[in-house]
C-alpha cells in the first residue's frame, strides 16, 4: 500500500495539491457572515470579489440576476475542473470522467425530452450542464426523432452501455422521462461503484461511503416522492432503486412496499446512519429530510479531504462547490426577494 | 341579477422569465399541442423585443386564451403595445417577477384605476 | 336662439301633444339611465377597491411563490428545463362565465382543475427535491388562483368602465341635448300658437269694427231713406242690393255678433 500510494502520489500529487489549493477557496463561515449582511446583489458581488471567486461577475450588466450568479459560479467550477481534468492521467482521468457522467445523464434526458417534443435540439445544447457535454453533441443538428437520437447520438456517448442495458429505442418514446432519468442514474451509480472498487485503496474507501449514501438517498427520495403517483407503480419503483448502498437489499425491498412517510420512517429506524434524519424533522419532516441529506452529504465529502492519496477529493470538491453555489444562490435569492428571515437555511461547508 | 352563461374552457398564457414560466407550468397551466404551439414564452436577455411582441399578438389573437400573464419587466418592453390593447378578452395581467417587485405606477390598468379614483 | 335648438316642426296642437309625450319619454329614459349608471358605478367602485387590494395582495402571493421556487431549486437543482420541455396538456384552465349587472354582461373567470398534477410533471424531482417542488407547485397554484380572481375583476373593470362611459354619455345627451331641444320645441309651438291666436283675435276685432261701421252706415242710410221717402215700396229694393254686397260675410258675421 505504501509503495502504491507513493507512486500514485507521483502522478497525481501535483493535481491533488492544486485541488487542495482550490479547496482553500471554499467560502468560510466568515465569508458567509459577510454575505448575509448584504443588502443587494451588488453588495454580494463586492463581497464575493474579496473571496476566491474574485472578479467572476465583472462585466455583468446591472442589475445582477441570481441566475447570472449561479451560471458564472458554475462556470468557475467547470473551469477549475477542466483545468485538472486536462492534466490528469489514467486512472484519475477516467475517474473524473465518471464524475461527468452524472451531469451527462441530465443532459441526455433533456435532449430526449426536447426531441420528443420536436424542439430544435441544437437550441437545447445551450441549456445543458457544461460538465455533462459530450463529443457527439455536435451531431445533434441532424437529429429529428427519437430513433435518430438513440442510434446516432446516445450510442456514441459514454452513457451508451447504460442506455443499451436498460432502455430500448421504444422506451424513450413511451416511458416517463423521470423514470428514464432515474433508470440511467441507477445504472451509472452502480457502474461508478464497481469502478471505484476496482481502483481500490483510499479511493474506494472514501467513494464507497459517498456512493452508498447517494444510492440510499435516491432510494428514499424516490419512495417518498412517488407516493400518490399514478405514473410510477410500486414494481417500477423498485426497479429504480440502485443495487448498492446500506439499504440494499433488505431496506429497498421494504421501501418498495411502503405507502406513506411513516412507513419509510420505521424502515429507516434500524439504520443507525439514517435514523436521526427523520427524528430531527418533527412535524415538517419532509423538508428537513432533504436538508439532513444535504448535511450528511457535505459531511461525507468533507471527510474525503481528511484523507490523502485517494481520488475521493476530486469528487468531493465538485460536490462541495456545488453545494456552495447553491448556498450563494440561496443567499442571493433571499436578498433579492427580501426574505432575509430565511437566509440562514443553507448548509455551511466548513 | 346574476344570470350566468356557460362557455367553454380557456387557457392561461404566460410570458415571463424562466422562473415565472417554470412556476406556472408546474402549477399546470401550460399547454403544447401537436403543432408545437405553446401558450407560454420564456424571455431571457437574448429574446428580442420583436419576438415578445409577436408572441403577445399571437396570444391575444388566439381564442382559446382567456388570460395572459405577463411579467411587468417584460410588459415595460412592449408597453406601447399593451397600452393600445383594448380587447376585453384575453385579459392582460401584469405580474411581478422575483427581482422586480410589483410597481403599481407602471401597470396600465392600475394607472386607469388611479386616474379614475383620482378624478372622481 | 330658440330657433336653432329645436326640432323643425310645424307648430300645431297635434305636434304639441306629440312633443309633450316625447319629453315625458325622455325624462323617464333619463331617470332610468341615471339609475343604471348609478348601479353600475356602485359596482364599479366596489371593483376598484377590490382591484387595488388584490393587486397588492398579488405582490405578496407572487413573492411567496417565486421564493418557493428558489427553495425548490435549492433542493432539486436546475429543473426548469425539464419542466418547460415536458409540457403537454394543461391541468388548470379557466371557465368563462358572464354575470349580468343591470343589463351588462360581465365576463368572469373561474378556475377549473382537471386533475391535481399532470402525468408528465408528476415525477419531476423524483430523486431529489420532489417535496420542495410539490410545495412550490402548490404555492404557484395558489398564486394562479389569485391571479384568475384578479383577471375577473380586471375584465369587469374594463367592461364596466366602457359601459359606464356610454351610459353617462347617454344620460348627458338626454339631459343637455334631447331634453332642451324638446322643451324648446314645445315652447316654440306654444308661442306660435299664442301668436296665431292673437293674430286671429286682432283680425276678428278688425272685422268686427269694420262690420259695426258698415252697420252704422247702413242704418244711418236706412233711417235717412225712411225719413226722405216714406213709401215701403221703395225701401225694399234699396235694402236688397245692400244685402247682396255683404251676403258672404254677413251671415256669419251676424251670428258672431250675437255672442259678442
Amino acid at each position: 500500500m505504501g509503495f502504491f500510494s507513493t507512486r500514485k502520489h507521483g502522478n497525481d500529487g501535483y493535481l491533488e495539491g492544486l485541488l487542495r489549493g482550490f479547496r482553500k477557496g471554499i467560502l468560510t463561515a466568515a465569508d458567509y457572515a459577510n454575505l448575509r449582511q448584504c443588502d443587494n446583489l451588488e453588495d454580494m458581488k463586492l463581497h464575493l470579489s474579496q473571496t476566491d471567486y474574485g472578479d467572476f461577475l465583472a462585466g455583468e450588466p446591472s442589475p445582477l440576476h441570481t441566475t447570472t450568479i449561479a451560471e458564472k459560479a458554475t462556470q468557475k467550477l467547470v473551469n477549475e475542473f477542466m483545468h485538472i481534468r486536462n492534466q490528469a492521467v489514467e486512472p484519475l482521468a477516467t475517474f473524473m470522467d465518471y464524475i461527468c457522467y452524472g451531469y451527462m445523464i441530465d443532459n441526455v434526458v433533456l435532449l430526449i425530452t426536447g426531441t420528443l417534443h420536436e424542439r430544435d435540439v441544437s437550441e437545447l445544447v445551450d441549456k445543458c450542464h457544461p460538465l455533462g457535454m459530450f463529443k457527439s453533441m455536435a451531431t445533434l443538428s441532424v437529429v429529428h426523432n427519437v430513433a435518430d437520437l438513440y442510434n446516432m447520438v446516445l450510442i456514441d456517448t459514454p452513457l451508451a452501455p447504460y442506455v443499451q442495458e436498460c432502455l430500448s429505442e421504444d422506451d424513450l418514446d413511451e416511458m416517463n422521462i423521470e423514470i428514464i432519468r432515474n433508470t440511467l442514474y441507477k445504472a451509472y451509480l452502480e457502474d461508478f461503484y464497481h469502478y471505484v472498487n476496482e481502483l481500490g485503496g483510499q479511493t474506494s474507501l472514501i467513494m464507497n461511503d459517498i456512493l452508498k449514501f447517494e444510492a440510499d438517498r435516491r432510494s428514499i427520495n424516490i419512495t417518498i416522492n412517488s407516493f400518490g403517483s399514478t405514473e410510477l407503480t410500486k414494481d417500477d419503483r423498485e426497479k429504480l432503486y440502485p443495487a448498492i448502498g446500506l439499504l440494499y437489499p433488505e431496506g429497498t425491498a421494504k421501501l418498495s412496499k411502503a405507502e406513506d412517510v411513516d412507513t419509510v420512517r420505521s424502515i429507516l429506524e434500524v439504520y443507525s446512519s439514517y435514523k436521526s434524519f427523520f427524528s430531527e424533522g418533527g412535524v415538517s419532516a419532509e423538508t428537513s429530510l432533504e436538508d439532513s441529506f444535504f448535511k450528511h452529504e457535505v459531511q461525507l465529502n468533507r471527510m474525503a479531504f481528511e484523507d490523502q492519496f485517494g481520488y475521493g477529493v476530486f469528487y468531493a470538491y465538485v460536490k462541495l462547490r456545488e453545494q456552495e453555489i447553491r448556498n450563494i444562490v440561496w443567499i442571493a435569492e433571499c436578498i433579492s426577494q427580501n426574505m432575509k428571515q430565511k437566509i440562514d437555511q443553507f448548509i455551511p461547508i466548513f | 341579477m346574476a344570470a350566468k352563461n356557460m362557455t367553454e374552457n380557456a387557457l392561461v398564457a404566460v410570458i415571463g422569465d424562466e422562473d415565472i414560466v417554470t412556476g406556472f407550468l408546474l402549477a399546470g397551466c401550460g399547454q403544447k399541442d401537436k403543432k408545437k404551439t405553446e401558450n407560454f414564452l420564456v424571455v431571457d436577455n437574448k429574446t428580442s423585443i420583436s419576438k415578445i411582441e409577436q408572441s403577445f399578438k399571437n396570444f391575444t389573437q388566439r381564442n382559446d386564451i382567456a388570460i395572459i400573464l405577463i411579467s411587468q419587466k417584460i410588459a415595460d418592453e412592449i408597453r406601447p403595445l399593451i397600452d393600445e390593447y383594448n380587447q376585453v378578452i384575453p385579459t392582460i395581467l401584469e405580474i411581478p417577477s422575483k427581482d422586480h417587485p410589483y410597481d403599481p405606477s407602471k401597470d396600465s390598468v392600475m394607472l386607469k384605476v388611479k386616474r379614475m379614483t383620482g378624478a372622481d | 336662439m330658440s330657433g336653432k335648438n329645436r326640432l323643425n316642426i310645424f307648430p300645431t296642437r297635434m305636434a304639441l301633444t306629440n312633443m309633450k309625450s316625447k319629453l315625458k319619454g325622455a325624462i323617464t329614459g333619463h331617470s332610468l339611465l341615471k339609475k343604471k349608471s348609478d348601479a353600475l358605478t356602485i359596482r364599479f367602485r366596489k371593483i376598484l377597491a377590490n382591484i387595488v387590494e388584490n393587486k397588492q395582495m398579488m405582490g405578496a402571493t407572487m413573492r411567496e411563490a417565486s421564493f418557493s421556487l428558489a427553495a425548490a431549486k435549492y433542493a432539486a437543482g436546475e429543473f426548469s428545463n425539464s419542466v418547460i420541455e415536458n409540457v403537454t396538456n394543461p391541468t388548470i384552465v379557466v371557465k368563462m362565465q358572464t354575470e349580468n349587472v343591470a343589463g351588462v354582461h360581465l365576463p368572469t373567470f373561474e378556475k377549473v382543475s382537471e386533475s391535481a398534477v399532470s402525468n408528465s410533471q408528476e415525477l419531476t424531482g423524483l430523486s431529489k427535491g420532489g417535496q420542495q417542488i410539490g410545495k412550490s407547485r402548490e404555492s404557484h397554484v395558489k398564486a394562479l388562483e389569485a391571479l384568475i380572481v384578479l383577471a375577473s375583476l380586471q375584465t369587469a373593470f374594463i367592461t364596466l368602465d366602457e359601459v359606464i362611459k356610454i351610459t353617462n354619455r347617454r344620460v348627458n345627451a338626454i339631459e343637455f341635448v334631447v331634453k332642451p331641444r324638446l322643451e324648446n320645441t314645445i315652447n316654440y309651438i306654444i308661442t306660435e300658437l299664442d301668436e296665431s291666436e292673437r293674430e286671429e283675435f286682432y283680425r276678428l276685432k278688425k272685422v268686427q269694427g269694420k262690420k259695426k261701421k258698415d252697420l252704422k252706415a247702413k242704418e244711418a242710410a236706412k233711417s235717412e231713406l225712411l225719413l226722405q221717402q216714406n213709401t215701403p215700396t221703395v225701401a225694399t229694393p234699396t235694402s236688397k242690393p245692400a244685402h247682396k254686397v255683404k251676403s258672404m260675410i254677413e251671415d256669419e258675421q251676424e251670428e258672431e255678433l250675437i255672442y259678442e
